[in-house]
């Protein structure tokens, strides 16, 4: 079985087991980890490696976080992130350590899925930022891996 | 399953294609990188490969030179077989970067075993069965895919039993070896593009607040990564349009291989 076979059921079965699980309070870090990682699947097939380690946590609607990563030029990244919290709206996008916006502009935002994509100019720290910007749960659960090739 | 396996597909498809249809909202073009300083969670430390990956990228670089499969000291001190286990991970990815299948097989029970000598073998046993299924196979890819698995799993078993400081020197083990390699590539060859892979200042930022963090752990090693990592720091950290020389290069270096051989000798 090849790997992105292997990656799409392992997604895909998470998923079908959270979709399976009560909506609602019952939703977890990793039920948002399954998201972020079904958002990652068809990139997966396009040489993408993702990343095991995965961030993760509750805001509220309106909400932001950053989280700090370190990007080496030559390569190429994508950061996806997801919610189960289905009604939610969410967005991640990059910025250099200088505080610029450095995503490409085929980065997006579906729902409960965001992605953005960076292509660094420079080896050195980048932000992330991800926030929930509409949601009908007071806290919702986010989870944000990455891939890169 | 094969039906299941269409629906997955149909349902990834439909991702993909709703996707291409999604823009992004508008982000501002700036932000406050000061503020935001305040708010930022963990970082994630790179795995060996995504250096690699990069590095790779420069021009071919002979991997077989650095895959390292000698048996090292058998250790009882937690702190050090956790250092020592990140740094044969990060072995296992150069071995993968040299498609050096027997190397890969045997960094892959040397992983089980200090596993076992941690505590946390359990978690690591499907993991090495499927390093050694795919180094056979000679499927690169999944044998990366699987170390990182590894690597995860440990760490994930550590944090379970409230280890997590063992966990990090895991990640900083692997880090050190890592950078040990990369700065023998950059050495040999220099430019300064393989140089500016270096420039991790925020990372070593994080390793320090980790070993400060850590005073239980009182070992020489330790010591030594702490004044190290004081070392290299100014070497790294330059600014805007500087760029890291050879000679800082060539510094990292030595003190990575000496930390390297600190790590997997006895004292």
């Amino acid at each position: 079985m090849n790997r992105s076979i292997k990656f799409s059921l392992r997604a895909s079965l998470i998923v079908l087991v959270c979709l399976l699980l009560p909506r609602g309070a019952g939703g977890t870090v990793d039920d948002a980890q399954s998201f972020a990682l079904q958002a990652a699947e068809p990139y997966v097939k396009e040489g993408f490696q993702v990343r095991e380690d995965y961030w993760g946590g509750d805001l509220g609607s309106g909400e932001k976080k950053a989280v700090r990563q370190q990007l080496f030029k030559g390569n190429e990244y994508w950061f996806w992130m997801g919610t189960e919290v289905e009604r939610a709206k969410i967005s991640v996008h990059i910025y250099d350590s200088e505080g610029k916006l450095a995503e490409q502009p085929d980065s997006w935002e579906k729902g409960h899925f965001a992605a953005a994509h960076v292509i660094p100019k420079a080896t050195s720290s980048y932000f992330i930022i991800v926030a929930v910007e509409e949601s009908s749960e007071e806290r919702t659960h986010w989870a944000l891996v990455y891939g890169f090739r | 399953m094969i039906a299941f396996s269409k629906t997955l597909k149909i349902s990834a498809s439909a991702l993909l294609g709703s996707t291409l249809c999604a823009h992004a909202a508008q982000a501002p073009q700036h932000i406050d990188v000061k503020q935001m300083s305040k708010q930022v969670e963990n970082v994630v430390v790179p795995l060996p490969n995504e250096i690699f990956g990069a590095l790779n990228k420069l021009g071919s670089v002979n991997w077989r030179e650095y895959v390292r499969t000698e048996k090292t000291s058998n250790f009882t001190e937690r702190p050090r077989i956790a250092l020592l286990l990140g740094t044969v991970i990060a072995d296992g990815f150069i071995a993968v970067q040299a498609e050096d299948a027997p190397a890969v097989k045997e960094i892959g029970q040397r992983v089980l075993n200090l596993s076992k000598g941690i505590g946390v073998g359990n978690s690591i046993t499907p993991h090495a069965k499927a390093i050694t299924e795919a180094a056979d196979k000679r499927k690169w890819e999944e044998v990366r895919t699987e170390l990182d698995r590894t690597q995860s799993s440990v760490q994930a078993a550590m944090n379970e039993v409230h280890d997590e400081k063992l966990s990090q020197l895991v990640s900083l083990g692997g880090w050190l070896r890592g950078t040990q390699v990369l700065t023998s590539v950059v050495t040999k060859h220099f430019s300064p593009d393989g140089a500016e892979l270096l420039h991790q200042p925020d990372l070593l930022v994080h390793f320090q607040t980790q070993l400060q963090g850590m005073p239980e752990f009182n070992l020489p090693i330790i010591h030594d990564i702490q004044t190290a990592l004081g070392q290299v720091k100014p070497l790294v950290d330059v600014g805007g349009s500087t760029h890291i020389s050879a000679e800082s290069v060539r510094k990292i270096n030595d003190i990575t291989t000496k930390l390297d051989s600190g790590i997997v000798t006895k004292d």
